[in-house]
Order: structure tokens, then sequence, then C-alpha cells
């Protein structure tokens, strides 16, 4: 694969930082759920990124099986997560962070 | 059998099971039954005294394995000092629970059961021949104890005992530490584990580690004897306590400190002990205790904490006596923490005794008892005189040897405690004129007299006043030994120098 | 070949299979659920037992790895599986959740922990933690009408997932500079590698810091306090101990194994986080209004106590480790099962517990007791070796501050034990007892005091875990 090797690797390393960095940034600074939620899921990407990058670099596959695991994860994890959200929902009628914090000393 | 120390050690305990078994809704069988476990414990004890041998060190010698992995061993024994607080503990807590035979109403079983795992928790510091078991012992002795003042104490009894559980805790978990530091060099210099004394005093550790062992077991040790600056638990608990709380406190628990320097600190880190700067802090920690304990003692208004307070000032002369690093001295401190158990001890009792009658602890409530309580007022006086150390009681005898350890190691330490002594002769005698002479009051006029049962529990707190005053040379030829093993530990030469 | 595979996940296996049935069961009462889940811990329990004549042997090429050391963890998860399983059931019928589904994800977590203890690569494990982690976003939000847990599970949902995130970049980059997934290679691949290397940094801070969450170590533990109050209170107890019993062993599976060399690039943050969990947790405690909150707090303080076993860094002190666990998992699910038996859990409710049920109030005692380490019960033994492992390494200052919390854990423990003494109030929290309850509970005291009183077996048990 000519045309990918002409990036050179550490952008692609680089690249996944950024997105990781991206979603750190969203899990920390946006309030609602569903979106801290997806910030969640942009981390996992960027890490599925640099596993499959490195995997081609060390022609490999074992980094694509573990991205597929991820993925497969990621989908269970939203599943559950998607339910718990909404039992929240039902529970307050709210899907802001802040309002939801019962739970204090 | 007669010799059995695991069977003396675990006696009241045992006691305290079968209780649990008795039907709570019958109090006096519950009393007649603790106080029957209590007093075999103490006779048995006493047989145990009058057969053991002053010739010889580790007497009674039980060793079971405990922990094989760590080294440490169900290891029991007594020479001539564990021998005669061993003695003293039996008999001071019998009495002591004797002497509260009406003073607890409520939950009156669970209030017995506490006091006989306590007596055996107490006992076994004084038993164990073993470093952790001894730990063991020591922390365990807590718990029946913040029951004790929690659930029968006076007003501010939760608070008290909170306070006497944390400060403890704090110092015997530096004491842990401090214990392992000696432990492992042990091992590092001798390749295997042990947690019996003798090994753990072939190890002297030197320079800074024997620093940290000391500072980190003097935090865990000043904290129970008390020392000055830790001593603030000391007047809520032993006030708050119910008597026989306070007794415990007073005559048997803060010996525990005071035995732990002299059998953890002096013999395990004798290099340590000997170095200048330390004996010039113990000292001077000593003499604030002896005359700042005296001074607050002078204000108080409270009869229960006017004894509370002097035992700060007398344990400041037991670590005096101690730190004196000379045969005078320690065997005075040891002879006098067995004072300080029987006179202190009888004081607290007598305040209890009043405290069932007038159910008030204000010096100012009372006055003239001499009128109507002629026999209390003398068995007070004694207990006085033996708390103030006058000829010819056992406080003498006791601080006598200390002054002289003490004068011999600096004149000026000997001329500060001996201002101690002064003071406590003056807050003691203040506070007996306040109570016993004087007008008689309504309502201290009509009050009783000294029970028989009274009479018993106190009469032998003064022949063992009288006794050791008198008499004490056998006390002695059971200290020489012990005495000997430390000096021979902390100052090779004394002896050859001396001569 | 193959029969040593099926062999080394036969408990997972059984687990999950168990795990699975259950979803599909309906009977009238929770009994036959607890017998079948009980069934199934036996079953795994067998399993592992036969395994100790493996020792050594591993499965599927490498990923799973039969040692005393996952051994020991499993049987850790297994006891405290069946403990709050045995437990709980009086407690769910109160709430009026007993389902089959409880008992069943219960089973499919201790399948997944089965694969955190014993896995030995990295997508085993990042899979033994999210079936483990997912299973307990659900127990965790179990009561459904309640708002507070289900707010309980969104947060621990939100940032467990976040951590796993975190781990995973680390792994991603762990695999790039080693080329391999599994713990061997990575190890002599990394042998090389110089500690300060960024790209090391970069692979293992996100791993220990991902970890740390997982075991609610401060400064990452600001999801258990909410997370264990929201929670059902026999989940509690399940999640502060056996989660984090398979958190520590992937942690240390990790750290000793390939990371062993690199101990430079995270002795700094290990110590930092015990030093940081000992005073959050203990200073937190002191305040804390409800008992459930006060011992969430506590655990992350006991936390901090195991991981100092991990900055001594000898011996004794994985051993300590180990025993630690244990030790903490006994007590902890005992005391959280006995408050789950209140219905009301503020410090105040256990006012007079003492005088009108002392059999209980005894039971709670003694596991404050040891969960404050005072002899002679088995928390002091514990925290005796995690001291002696650090005298041994010369942390003498990190000793003597471990040695002052104890103090200050004692407070808030007594804090407790002084409500029971109070003369009982007008309205009194009521106890839902069960005999289930009865015999999880007196035995997490018995053994908490047996084991203190004769630690030699745990002690032995603990150094064969790691031969």
């Amino acid at each position: 694969m000519p045309q990918l090797n002409a990036v050179p690797m550490s952008w692609y390393l680089i690249l996944s930082a950024i997105l990781f960095t991206l979603g750190v940034a969203g899990f920390l600074f946006r309030r609602n759920i569903i979106t801290v939620f997806m910030s969640i899921e942009l981390m996992l990407n960027a890490v599925n990124l640099s596993f499959v990058a490195f995997s081609h670099q060390l022609r490999q596959v074992d980094g694509q099986i573990f991205t597929f695991f991820v993925m497969v994860v990621a989908a269970a994890e939203a599943a559950v997560g998607l339910a718990i959200i909404l039992t929240v929902f039902k529970n307050r009628q709210t899907l802001s962070i802040d309002e939801v914090s019962s739970l204090k000393n | 059998m007669a010799d059995n120390l695991t069977l003396i050690l675990f006696l009241p305990m045992l006691g305290g099971l079968i209780l649990t078994l008795l039907p709570s809704s019958k109090p006096v069988l519950v009393k007649f039954w603790a106080n029957l476990v209590l007093g075999c414990n103490a006779l048995w004890t006493l047989t145990l005294l009058g057969r053991f041998d002053a010739t010889h060190d580790l007497q009674f010698i039980q060793r079971l394995p405990w922990i094989p992995s760590l080294g440490a061993e169900f290891f029991l024994g007594v020479d001539g000092y564990s021998m005669l607080l061993f003695a003293m503990t039996s008999a001071v807590g019998f009495l002591a629970s004797l002497a509260s035979w009406n003073a607890i109403d409520t939950r009156l079983k669970e209030f017995y059961v506490s006091l006989l795992i306590l007596q055996s928790c107490v006992a076994g510091v004084f038993l164990a021949v073993d470093a952790l078991l001894f730990f063991v012992f020591f922390e365990a002795s807590l718990i029946p104890m913040f029951f004790l003042i929690a659930i029968w104490g006076g007003e501010q009894r939760r608070m008290a005992a909170m306070k006497f559980i944390v400060y403890t805790v704090a110092g015997s978990m530096l004491l842990l530490v401090g214990l392992l530091l000696l432990y492992f060099e042990h091992w590092r210099q001798t390749g295997f584990f042990s947690f019996s004394l003798p090994a753990l005093w072939a190890t002297k550790p030197e320079g800074d580690l024997g620093l940290w062992i000391f500072w980190l077991m003097f935090a865990g040790l000043a904290v129970k004897v008390p020392m000055a600056p830790f001593h603030t638990w000391l007047p809520d608990a032993h006030t708050e306590a119910p008597t026989v709380g306070s007794v415990y406190l007073a005559s048997i628990m803060l010996k525990m400190g005071t035995y732990g320097f002299l059998r953890l600190v002096l013999p395990g880190v004798p290099e340590t002990v000997k170095q200048a700067n330390v004996l010039w802090w113990m000292s001077v920690l000593a003499l604030i205790a002896i005359v700042y304990g005296a001074l607050v003692c002078l204000k108080q208004k409270d009869w229960k904490r006017l004894i509370a307070y002097s035992s700060v000032s007398h344990m400041g002369f037991c670590m005096l006596g101690m730190f004196s690093l000379n045969p005078a001295g320690i065997s005075g401190s040891m002879l006098q923490q067995v004072n300080h158990g029987i006179s202190t001890g009888l004081l607290f009792i007598l305040v209890g005794l009043m405290y069932e009658r007038r159910h008030t602890r204000e010096i100012s409530e009372y006055g003239g008892l001499f009128g109507p309580m002629p026999a209390f007022s003398f068995v007070f006086l004694i207990a006085a005189v033996s708390s103030m150390g006058l000829p010819p009681l056992n406080g003498f005898v006791g601080e006598l040897r200390i002054l002289t350890g003490a004068f011999e190691m600096s004149v000026p330490w000997a001329l500060w405690a001996g201002l101690g002594v002064v003071l406590t002769v003056a807050y003691l005698l203040w506070c007996y004129q306040r109570v016993t002479l004087g007008e008689t009051s309504a309502k201290n006029l009509g009050l009783a007299d000294l029970s028989g049962r009274e009479w018993a529990v106190v009469l032998p707190f003064l022949i063992a006043a009288i006794g050791i005053g008198v008499y004490p040379q056998p006390a002695f030829d059971m200290l020489e030994r012990p005495v000997k093993q430390i000096m021979e530990k902390v100052r090779p030469n004394y002896y050859a120098q001396s001569n | 070949m193959q029969f040593n595979n099926l062999f080394s996940i036969l408990p997972a296996a059984v687990l999950a299979l168990f795990g699975c049935v259950l979803l599909l069961l309906r009977f009238d009462s929770s009994r036959p659920y607890l017998i079948f889940l009980a069934f199934a811990e036996l079953l795994a329990a067998i399993g592992l037992w036969r395994q100790t004549d493996f020792l050594g042997f591993t499965g599927f090429r490498g990923a799973i790895l039969i040692d005393p050391f996952g051994i020991a963890f499993n049987a850790i998860c297994l006891v405290a599986g069946l403990i709050c399983a045995v437990g709980a059931y009086r407690y769910m019928e109160r709430e009026d959740e007993d389902h089959p589904e409880f008992y069943g994800l219960i089973l499919l977590a201790q399948s997944g922990m089965y694969l955190m203890n014993s896995g030995t690569e990295l997508i085993t494990v990042f899979i033994g933690l999210e079936i483990t982690a997912v299973s307990f976003y659900s127990l965790t939000g179990f009561l459904r009408s309640n708002p507070r847990s289900s707010e309980a599970a969104l947060k621990y949902l939100l940032l467990g997932a976040f951590s796993s995130g975190l781990l995973l970049y680390g792994f991603s980059i762990l695999y790039g500079l080693s080329g391999s997934t599994h713990y061997l290679n990575i190890a002599s691949m990394l042998a090389t590698r110089n500690s300060r290397d960024p790209l090391i940094l970069m692979a293992i801070l996100p791993i220990v810091l991902g970890l740390l969450f997982k075991i609610a170590a401060a400064p990452l533990h600001m999801w258990a306090p909410d997370a264990y109050e929201g929670a059902p209170t026999p989940v509690t107890a399940y999640l502060a101990t056996a989660s984090k019993a398979a958190g520590f062993a992937l942690l240390l599976r990790l750290i000793l194994g390939p990371l062993h060399d690199l101990r430079p690039a995270w002795e700094g943050l290990i110590t930092f986080a015990a030093i940081a969990s000992l005073t959050v947790g203990n200073l937190a405690a002191i305040t804390q209004s409800s008992t459930k909150r006060l011992l969430a707090y506590s655990s992350i303080g006991h936390v901090g106590y195991i991981l100092l076993g991990l900055v001594a860094g000898n011996k004794t002190g994985i051993e300590a480790m180990l025993l630690y666990l244990l030790v903490y998992t006994l007590m902890t699910t005992g005391a959280f099962l006995l408050l789950s038996a209140l219905d009301r859990e503020g410090v105040t409710d256990f006012r007079g517990l003492l005088y009108r049920h002392p059999g209980v109030a005894l039971l709670m005692i003694l596991l404050l007791l040891s969960l404050a380490g005072l002899p002679p019960t088995a928390g002091f033994v514990a925290k005796y070796m995690i001291f002696l492992s650090l005298v041994q390494a010369r942390q003498y200052w990190v000793a003597v501050i471990a040695a002052l919390y104890v103090a200050v854990s004692l407070y808030y423990y007594f804090r407790i034990i002084r409500e029971m003494l109070h003369n009982p109030d007008d309205s009194p929290a009521t106890l839902t007892i069960s005999t289930g309850w009865r015999a999880a509970v007196g035995l997490t005291a018995i053994l908490s005091l047996g084991l203190g009183l004769n630690p030699e077996p745990v002690l032995a048990w603990a150094r064969s875990a790691l031969r």
C-alpha cells in the first residue's frame, strides 16, 4: 500500500493523540450527558486509530484484532450506557450533568 | 498446673464467657460470679508471688508456637519486676471490682463481662515475653476500657472515651513501627525473625536507626505513661470513667507505658538511651510532668480530677528514676510503679465511695467528713500520706530511691524533683483539709461510715502500703535481678566502676 | 492442547454460562436463583481447585496463565461474590427488585474478573475488565425506580468508560512499542528501554492512571463515594471488594511483569496515589453523615494501605497486598452487608443498636475493629504486614504517616460504635435479617477475628500465592 506509506507513522500517532485529547476535553468540559458519552466514544476511536496504524507498521494483525474487540466493547458499553441514561432521564427529566447530583456530602 | 500462666491469664476471660450465659435478671448472681472469678484470680496470683524465687530471672515459663513465620511466640513468663506488677494488677483489679459492688446499676452483666476481659488483657501485657504478644494485649486492653468509659462513665463519657482511644492508638501504632524496626534489625543481624524480648535485647541498634526506634517507641509509650505534652487524654478519661475504670486506668494501664519503657526501650536501644541529648529530653519532660502535674492539682476543684492529675506527676517520678540509668533510680522507678498502683488505686476507690454516697465530685461540696466518717477520714489520710511519699509508708521508699538515683545523675534534677515532692505534699494535704476538716455541712452530716465490705476493700491496700513502707526489702530483692539485667545492657561497666 | 485451552478458562466459562442461563429463568422466590448461583460458584471453585495440579500451564497461546497468584485472586473474588449474593436476597426483596438478572449479572461479573485475574495478554484482560465493568454498571443501577441508584450508575459508567479509554490508549502505545500483546513478549521487548523515554511514559502513565481509577485510588477516586452510596448495598459490598481485587490483580500482573524494570516510570505516581488515598479517604470519612459513604471513603483509605505494599516494592510488600486484599474483602463485605440490613443508612441510625440488637451490634463492632486494624483482628495482621514491608524497604516516614492514619480512621469507625452506645431513639431503624445474611455476615466477622488470633494460615496462603 504505497499511498499509506507515503504518510509517516508519526502523523497517525499525532492525529490519534489529538483525537484522544479532544475526547478527554469533551469529557471534562461538556455538560450534556449524551455529548459526554460521545466524547468517550471519540477517545476509543482515537485508540483504534493508533492500534491500526501500529498494526500496519509492524505488519501484524494483532492490533487490528484488538480494534475489533474495542468496537464490540464500545457497542456493549453504549447499549448499557444508553439504558442507564434513559433511566436517569425517566427519574429526573434532565440530561445535564450538573443537575444530576443528589449524591453529595 | 498451679504455675500455669496461660491458665491464670485466661481465667478472667473464661469467667467472662461463662458470665454471658448467666441470666441478667439475677444481678446478685452476676456480681457474685464476677467477683468470685476476680477474687480467685487475685488469690492465685498471690500464691504465685509466694512461690516466686528472687534468685532467678524468668520463671513459670510457657512457650508455645503462635505465628512461626513471623517469629512470634505465645511466650509467657515473669521476672521480679513483672511479677510485682502482675500481682498488683490482679489484686487491685479484684478490689476495685469489689468496691464497685453497688456502683453500677445498668447493664450489669455487660459491665462485668467487659471487666473480666479487661483483666485478662492487662495481665497479658505484664506476662508476655514476646514483643508482639505484648503489643496485642497492649492494644486489646483498650477495647473493653473504651466500653467501660463510654457506657458506664460520667456526663462526658463518650467524648472522653473517644479521646482516650484515638490518642492511645495513635501512639501505639508508632510504637508498632518502632518495634518493627527493632525486629527487622534483629533479622538483619541474625537472619531469623523473632519477637522474643531476650532476642530483641541482643540487637543493640546504633546511630540513626537507634534514634528512629527510640523516638517511635517513645511516642507510643509516652502517650500511655503519660509524659507531659501527651497527657491531655488522661484527665478526661480518668475523671469520666466509673470508679473501677479509673482504678484500672491509673493503677494498671499507666504502668503499661513505664513497663514498655523498661522492657523495650532501655534494653532495646541501650546505645541511644545513653546519649546525652536523649537523656536531657527525657529528664526535662519528666520534671515538667512532675512539677506541672502538681501545680495543676493545686487548682483543681474536682476531687477525682485532682487525683487524675496527680498521676501525671507521680508517673513523672517513675520516668525520672528510670532515666537516671543507675540501679537506685531504676529500682525506685519499678517500686514506685507498684506504689502508685496501690496509693492512687485506693484514692480513686475512696472518691468512688464518696461519689456513691453524695453523687458529686466537687471538693467544695464536702468538708468536715471527719465528724460523720472518722474511719473513712483515717483511711483517706493514710492513702494521701502514701501518695505524698512520707515515711513510714510505701511512697517514701520509692521516691527516696528515685531521688537518690536522680541525685547521682545530676543535682539540679534532684532539686527540681524535690520541689515536686513538696508540691505533692501541699496539694494532697490541702485536699485532705478541705474534705475532712472544718465545719460539717448539713448535707454531709448523715453519711454512713465505711461498711464491712468497704473495709474489706481498703484493708488490703493499707496492709500493702504499710508493709512495703516498713519492710521493702523483699520487693527490692525481687527487683535486683531485673535491674541488673537492664544495667548490663545500658551501662555494662557500671558495677565495675562503683566497686 | 485443545483440552488445556478450555481447561484454562473453565471457571470463567462455567460462570458465564450459568450467568446467561440465570437470565432466562423465572421463579416466584429468589431462593432458586440463589441456589443456582451457589452451584455455579461451587463448580467454578472446583475448577479453580483442580487448576492447582496444572500450575504453570498456559491457555490460548499464553493469553491465560494458570498460576498460584491468579488462583488466589480468583478465590478472593469467588468468596466475595458468594458472600454478597447470599447476604443480598432479602435486601433485594425488600427493595422489590429480586429479579434473576441480579444473580446472573453477579456471575457474569465474576467471569470477567476471572479473565482479569488470570489473563496475561492485553486483549484478554481488556475483555475481562469490560465484562466486569458493564455488569457492574447494570448492577449499580439495578434499583431502576430509585434516582440515586441510576445516578450512581451513570457516574460510574461515565468515569469507568473514561478510565477504560485511558487504559486502552496506554495499551495501544505499549503494543506499538513492543509489537505484541502478550506480557512475556512485551517484557522482553521493553527490557532494553530507558524508563525516561517519553514514549514509555506515554504508555505507562495512562495505564497506571486507568488502573488507579478502577481500584478507586485518589486522586482518581471521585466516582467511588457516589457509586458506592447509590448502588444497592450488597452491590456496593461486591463492587468495593471483588472488582477492586481484580483491578489490583491486573495492576500487579502488569507492574510486576512487563513494567517491572521500568520502576522509575511508575514509582512516583504509585507513591503519590498511595499517600493521597490515605489522606483523602481517611480525612473525608470523618465528616460523613451517611455510614455507606463513610465506609466508601474508608475503603479509599484502605486502597492507600494496599498500595503501600507496592511502594515498598519488596516480596513482603506484595505478600502484604494479597493478605490485605483478602482481609479487606472479608471485613468490607461484612460491614456493607450488615449495613444493608438496616433500612436507613445514617451514622445516627446506629443509635442504640447495641441494646436493641446486641448480636448484630457486636458483629458490626468486630468488623469495625478489624477495619480500623486493632489487634487481635485480621485487620491488624494486614496492617502489620504493610508496615513490615515499609520498614524493610527503609521507608520510615511513609510508615509513620500510615501509622498515624490508623488513629484517624479509628476516630470515624468509633463514631459508629459510639452511636451504638447511645440510648435508642424513638423511631429506630428496623432490621431485615435472613438466614443467608446471618451466615454471610457471621462468617466474615468470625474470620476477621479468627484470622487475627491465628494468622499463620493466611500468611502461608499469601506466601504460596507468590511462589
